[in-house]
Formats: C-alpha cells, sequence, structure tokens
C-alpha cells in the first residue's frame, strides 16, 4: 500500500513539474527576451508584470478550433503531438533532484534511456511533418530528421565521456561521483552536449526546421489549437530536460559549495534554471545558422570535440585511476 | 564560448581569439537587459510630452476677428468659418456707426488636419493655439470635425509659454506696452509741466 | 520456485500481450499500402521488442534498442521515404510480386531462429526476482570478458562499411571535380545519393562509441548538407 502511494507521489510530483517548469521557462523567455530587446514583455496578464501570460494563452489555445488539413494523414496528424510530448515526460522522470531517492524513477542505465527517449520526440515532428500534406511541414520534418541525425551522434559521444569519467551509466551514480575538478575536466563535452542538446531541441540559432522566413512554422504550420500547443509545450519541456540533464551529467547535480545534501534540491535548480537562462540569452544573441552551417558545425567540429573528450577522459582516467 | 570558426561570421570582423565574436555579441543582448528599456506604457502611464506638442488646435474666440487668413493658408482646407456683420452703434455721440464681424462658426476637421501648425502661425490676432492633448480619438469620423465650443474647451488645456531665457528681450508686447505707459507718463508729465508754467 | 506454463506470472502474461502486439505490428508493416504508416509500424514493433527486453531484464539492451532503432534507424527511413516518395494514402506501387518467396523466406528464418531460441535454451529461466542479468555492468562485462573477440570483428566489418561509403562517395565526387575543374567556386550538383549518405550514417552511428568512427564523419557531413542544396565546401576537397 506504501509503495502503490509512494510511486503516485513520485507521477504526481514529476507530471507537476513537468507542468510548472516549462512554462516557468516560457515566461522567463518572454520577459528576458524582452528585456534583452530593450522591451517590457507581456505586462497585463495577471496584474503583476504579466505572470499569467501563458496561462491566458493556453486558455487562448484550448477555445481554437481544432483542424485538420482535407489532405492530411488524419491519424499521424493527430498523434504526432502526442509523440512529441510523451518522451520528455519520460525523460523527467529520471533526472535526480538529489542524492540518493529524490528521483522520479531510478534507471540503472539512466543516461542510454534519457538521450533514447529524447531522440523518439522528434519522431513527433517527423510524423507532423509528413501528416500535414504541406510542402513547407515536409520540408521542416526533413530538416529535422537531418538535425536530428546530425547532433545526436555528438550529444551521444560527450555523454559517453562522461559516463566513462564516472564509470557508470546511471544519473544517479554520476552526478554521485563528481568532483569539482571534473569541470575543467569535462568543460569541452559539456559544452559539446549542451550545443548538440540545442540543436536536437530546434532551439534557435539552430531552428532551421522551423525557419519562419523560409518554411513557415515547419512541421508544425498546419496544428493549431491545443495540439500546436502541446508542441509548444514539448519545446520548453525539451529545454528543461536538456538543463536537467547537463546539471546531472556536467554541473554535479546536487553538489553545492555549501547546505549539504539537505539542499540539493535547491542547487539541482538552479543550475537548471541557469542553463536554461543560456538557452534564451543564446536564442536572442544570434542568427539562424544555414542548413549547411548546421551540418558542418556537427559533423566537421562536434563530433572531433567530442571524440577529443574521449580520448582525454580516457588519458586521465587511465593515468589517474 | 561555442565554435565560431565554421558557423558564424565573427571570425572575419576581428581577428582575436576564436569565439571573440561570439562572446561579443552575448555581452551586447546581456547589457541590454541590464539597461533601463525604452517601453512606454501609454495607457497606464501618461506620455510626458514636450511643452510645444502639436496635440489639437485650441480657439480663443475673443481674439477671433474673422480675417479668415487660417481657413485660407490651411493647406487640405480643413477649418470652416462662418460669420455676419453687425453694425455697433457709434462709441460717443454724433460718431459713426461701425460694423464688426461676428463669428458663427469654426470648425477644424481634425479627420483633414494635417497638424501642420500653419493656422496658428499665420493667425495675426493670436487666436488659435497648440495644446498637447492628443486622446481624441472617436469611433465616427463625423465627430472629429470640432465645432467652436470643443475648441474652446481646449483652449483652456493650452499650457503656459514657456519661460523667457534670462537676460532675453522682452517681447514685443510688453515691450510696445511699456513704451505706451511711458509716452502716456511723459505725455503727463509735459502736460502738467507747462500748464504750471502757464499758470503763472 | 516452480514454472509451470499452466500458472503463468504477471510478468510471463504481459510478455505475451506485449510480443503479440510486437507481432501484430510487424504484420501491419509489412502489409500495409501505405509506406509512411509502415514505418510507423515498424516503431511500433522496434519499441515492442524494447519492451520486451525490458522484461527480461535486459535494461541496457532495452534503451540501446530505443536509441539505434526508434530513435535513429527509422528516422533515417523516414528522412529518405520523405526525400524521394511518400504519397499520402496508398502507394499503387507499393506491393512487389515476390510476396510469395518473401513469406517462404520469412517463415522459414522464423522456423530457424524459433528452433533454434528453444533448442538452446529449453528450460533456462530468468530469475526475476534476484540480481538483475541484464544491467550495463553485467552486459558489459560479459561483451569484453567472454565475447570480445566478435565484438571487434563486428567493429571491423563496420569500419570496413564506414570506409567503403566514404571511397563511394569520394569517387563521384573527384568526377565531378574533374567535370567542373575550370568553374572553381562555381555552385555544384547535390552530393551522393541520400543513400549512400543515409548508410554511411547508420554505420557511424553504430560504431559511435569508437573512436574509429572517426574518419567517417567528413563524407557523411558532407552528403548530409546535400538536404540545403547549397554546397559551398565546393573547392575543400
Amino acid at each position: 500500500m506504501t509503495d502503490a502511494l509512494d510511486v503516485t507521489l513520485r507521477l504526481l510530483a514529476v507530471f507537476a513539474a513537468f507542468l510548472v517548469l516549462p512554462l516557468v521557462v516560457g515566461q522567463t523567455e518572454h520577459k528576458v527576451m524582452a528585456h534583452m530587446q530593450g522591451r517590457l514583455g507581456p505586462m497585463y496578464a495577471g496584474g503583476f508584470h504579466g505572470w499569467a501570460q501563458l496561462v491566458a494563452d493556453g486558455v487562448k489555445f484550448a477555445q481554437k478550433e481544432d483542424v485538420v488539413p482535407a489532405g492530411a494523414d488524419r491519424r499521424v496528424f493527430q498523434l504526432a503531438p502526442a509523440v512529441a510530448l510523451l518522451p520528455y515526460l519520460l525523460v523527467l522522470l529520471v533526472i535526480p533532484l538529489g542524492p540518493g531517492d529524490a528521483v522520479g524513477q531510478a534507471i540503472d542505465a539512466g543516461v542510454f534511456f534519457a538521450l533514447a527517449v529524447m531522440g523518439v520526440g522528434v519522431l513527433g515532428s517527423l510524423m507532423a511533418g509528413w501528416a500535414s500534406a504541406n510542402k513547407y511541414s515536409l520540408l521542416g520534418g526533413l530538416r529535422t530528421a537531418a538535425q536530428l541525425l546530425a547532433y545526436e551522434l555528438p550529444m551521444l559521444l560527450a555523454a559517453a565521456s562522461v559516463a566513462m569519467a564516472a564509470g557508470t551509466v546511471s544519473l544517479t551514480g554520476i552526478a554521485g561521483a563528481f568532483e569539482w575538478w571534473w569541470l575543467p575536466w569535462q568543460i569541452v563535452g559539456a559544452v559539446v552536449f549542451f550545443v548538440a542538446g540545442l540543436a536536437e531541441l530546434q532551439r534557435p540559432p539552430f531552428d532551421m526546421p522551423v525557419a519562419d522566413s523560409e518554411i513557415i512554422f515547419g512541421a508544425y504550420t498546419e496544428y493549431t489549437g491545443l495540439r500546436f500547443a502541446f508542441f509548444l509545450l514539448a519545446e520548453y519541456a525539451g529545454i528543461v530536460v536538456l538543463c536537467g540533464l547537463t546539471t546531472v551529467l556536467f554541473l554535479g547535480g546536487w553538489h553545492g559549495p555549501f547546505g549539504g545534501d539537505g539542499l540539493g534540491w535547491f542547487w539541482t535548480l538552479l543550475k537548471t534554471a541557469a542553463l536554461a537562462f543560456v538557452v534564451i540569452w543564446l536564442r536572442v544573441t544570434y542568427p539562424r545558422l544555414r542548413e549547411d552551417q548546421l551540418q558542418k558545425l556537427s559533423w566537421t567540429f562536434l563530433v572531433p570535440l567530442a571524440l577529443a573528450q574521449i580520448a582525454l577522459t580516457g588519458v586521465v582516467k587511465v593515468v589517474i585511476p | 564560448m561555442t565554435p565560431s570558426a565554421s558557423a558564424s561570421a565573427s571570425a572575419s570582423a576581428s581577428p582575436g581569439f576564436p569565439g571573440s565574436g561570439l562572446a561579443k555579441g552575448l555581452a551586447v543582448t546581456l547589457r541590454t537587459m541590464m539597461r533601463k528599456n525604452v517601453t512606454a506604457q501609454y495607457p497606464e502611464v501618461q506620455p510626458e510630452l514636450a511643452p510645444r506638442t502639436r496635440g489639437v488646435i485650441g480657439l480663443f474666440e475673443e481674439n477671433c476677428t474673422v480675417c479668415m487668413l487660417c481657413a485660407r493658408e490651411c493647406p487640405d482646407w480643413c477649418i470652416y468659418i462662418d460669420s455676419h456683420k453687425e453694425t455697433v452703434p457709434p462709441a460717443a455721440p454724433g460718431g459713426r456707426e461701425r460694423q464688426r464681424n461676428v463669428l458663427d462658426r469654426f470648425a477644424i476637421d481634425f479627420a483633414l488636419c494635417m497638424y501642420c501648425g500653419i493656422c496658428v502661425e499665420v493667425c495675426p490676432f493670436d487666436a488659435l493655439f497648440w495644446s498637447p492633448e492628443f486622446e481624441y480619438a472617436e469611433t465616427d469620423i463625423r465627430e472629429l470635425t470640432h465645432e467652436r465650443d470643443k475648441l474652446r474647451e481646449w483652449m483652456w488645456t493650452v499650457p503656459a509659454p514657456p519661460a523667457l531665457d534670462a537676460g532675453a528681450e522682452e517681447p514685443k508686447e510688453v515691450a510696445a506696452a511699456r513704451r505706451t505707459a511711458d509716452k502716456l507718463r511723459q505725455a503727463e508729465g509735459q502736460a502738467e509741466g507747462p500748464a504750471e508754467g502757464e499758470a503763472p | 520456485m516452480s514454472h509451470g506454463f499452466l500458472s503463468p506470472t504477471g510478468v510471463e502474461v504481459t510478455f505475451l500481450l506485449v510480443g503479440v502486439v510486437t507481432l501484430g505490428a510487424a504484420v501491419v508493416s509489412v502489409t500495409t499500402r501505405q509506406l509512411v504508416h509502415a514505418a510507423l509500424w515498424l516503431v511500433v514493433a522496434l519499441g515492442g521488442l524494447a519492451v520486451e527486453y525490458l522484461l527480461l531484464t535486459a535494461e541496457f539492451i532495452a534503451w540501446v534498442q530505443v536509441l539505434i532503432y526508434v530513435g535513429s534507424v527509422v528516422v533515417l527511413l523516414l528522412f529518405g521515404l520523405m526525400l524521394t516518395r511518400a504519397p499520402i494514402g496508398r502507394s499503387p506501387d507499393a506491393d512487389s510480386g515476390n510476396r510469395g518467396v518473401a513469406l517462404g523466406v520469412a517463415v522459414a528464418a522464423a522456423v530457424a531462429l524459433v528452433w533454434l531460441v528453444v533448442d538452446a535454451f529449453r528450460t533456462t529461466w530468468i530469475e526475476l526476482d534476484g540480481a538483475s542479468a541484464g544491467t550495463t555492468e553485467v552486459t558489459g562485462e560479459s561483451l569484453f570478458r567472454h565475447w570480445v573477440l566478435p565484438f571487434e570483428a563486428l567493429s571491423v566489418l563496420l569500419l570496413a562499411a564506414l570506409v567503403g561509403a566514404i571511397v563511394l562517395s569520394r569517387k563521384r565526387n573527384a568526377d565531378v571535380d574533374a567535370a567542373s575543374s575550370g568553374k572553381a567556386g562555381a555552385a555544384r550538383p547535390a552530393g551522393p545519393s541520400t543513400r549512400t549518405a543515409a548508410g554511411a550514417k547508420a554505420a557511424g552511428r553504430a560504431a559511435a562509441g569508437r573512436a574509429a568512427a572517426r574518419p567517417g564523419e567528413q563524407g557523411a557531413a558532407d552528403a548530409a548538407s546535400g538536404d540545403a542544396g547549397r554546397r559551398a565546401e565546393g573547392g575543400e576537397r
């Protein structure tokens, strides 16, 4: 009975985080982006500095008509948002917040689970792109696929490096084995992982698959209402997941300068939030990469860097056992 | 922080440390975030307008002589003036009757007005003034023709003219008034002087 | 603990149900006339297989299955389909006259495999309650202690495939270079066919953990950038 209660509570907590954190990131993006552009951002909804803007957006999306184009493949079209969104919920389940038991569900091969399931999310974009019966959507889907294929490899290699360093592929284990000097040791891997993750999420400056000046909104062009909102939610949930993963893998998760394990959750959240800020910051700062630049960056720059990081990790691991 | 070499054009801009261009971009956005933003929250916060803002034109009827200069100079003919003549009885008995113009209608169509201010400039009797009020949007375009009474209302929103700079030449109206006063005083003095001299 | 077919545990029932779903998805994926639907049903089948691995306590294998097959191979497949021909609705030419032969081969293969597995394992039971037999540690140990030679042989095979893919794609590029040598810097036609690119990338992905994959990236990257149709780096090689 207590087991069932425990599981239910954990699931509820993860689900609540899944619903709240992406909205927090989205609202932060509204405000940070506005201020970086000398604006104020939303100021009306909710009264205080527009804090309820995304809630209002959600209500608006819920009221909209759910349109399926006449030429579309109906079932695939309707299924795609769920396929895009659910993987992030699953990944959020395994990201540890603190040491020991503070995790939705500890998984032995956590790194592999997280990366594998994140890769599945892209299927949603592909399905949407194909099923929309729209050439822009199809182009967006193609670009999504090309981007995923290019950037999953460096991401995986970077994660493999830190797994080698820790001698385990469990997320809790990796964060537990963290020492402060891992930061300079794994910094290249961290950057590669983070950049590749951004590209996999199609965040600017890697948002070629949804480049509005060329292909409207890529695979999501034909979507309206709640299904469209799901895609957007998937993007922001993706940011949370990516920042959480980077925190746990490369920034030491719950390790902080003071407070011990009791404040672990705080450090994890703080690092995640800082990374989310960086994600927004990068979006505001850099222009979109062209498709060929995008591919080149991955194959000629990130992959060699990740391989070099693996080599470095191996050497250090052998020299300092 | 991240690869600039292959991706961005920053490398060509400055030959410094690789990625310095990218860092510069980040610094720019961060600085902008720290700076005060420029958004005007208009409906909540009224804008601070310059004293000579061209918001709306007010009419000071008492000064108007229906000379029609404003209506004739208006480039888009948005000033409507009707008047009639009245005969004024002579000021002093035995004098001549005078005629004077009486204003019947003075209207400005702000749907046509292009806020050039020529009417204000050209008015020789200081009957037209700029007011900084600007919130008179209407749902019906006909409402934008402001009649005499409304133009008079605007008159009370005209700010006082800005103070002159220290040491500036005094306004010519004041100068003229002073000259007249001086002349009068002089004339009085002269009138008194000879009278006293004549008396003995 | 006694094992009997007549008193199945929950895990066994789940295993069977997932197996039925997987089999059904696989059958639909080869019989449907809609190409992309076939690929999507393949996702279901491969995912079902991952769940089966999971139920057999082979956790690591399950996630790798998802990572490689669902996350990459199917994406690659869909990519290829979208690039070439993937109409919404039925594809009239999505059928083959070799249906009978294919069925025969499939049945033969299935029979051989089932016979082999049944014969090899017969009454071996996985203890679900005890220490997990499929954790990353156990898998890694058996892979690099007992099966290291086949592992190396496989990696050499993959490396050979990689090198082959690069050679194939480079040769064609060399021809094009020779043809357009006069016009340096002029825009060149897109690179090698997507299939080659896809093959190279799949191989690169499979050998992801190995530094040996390194020479493959250049070729695969260039091939992939053909997607944009802008190949400004023509003079690079």
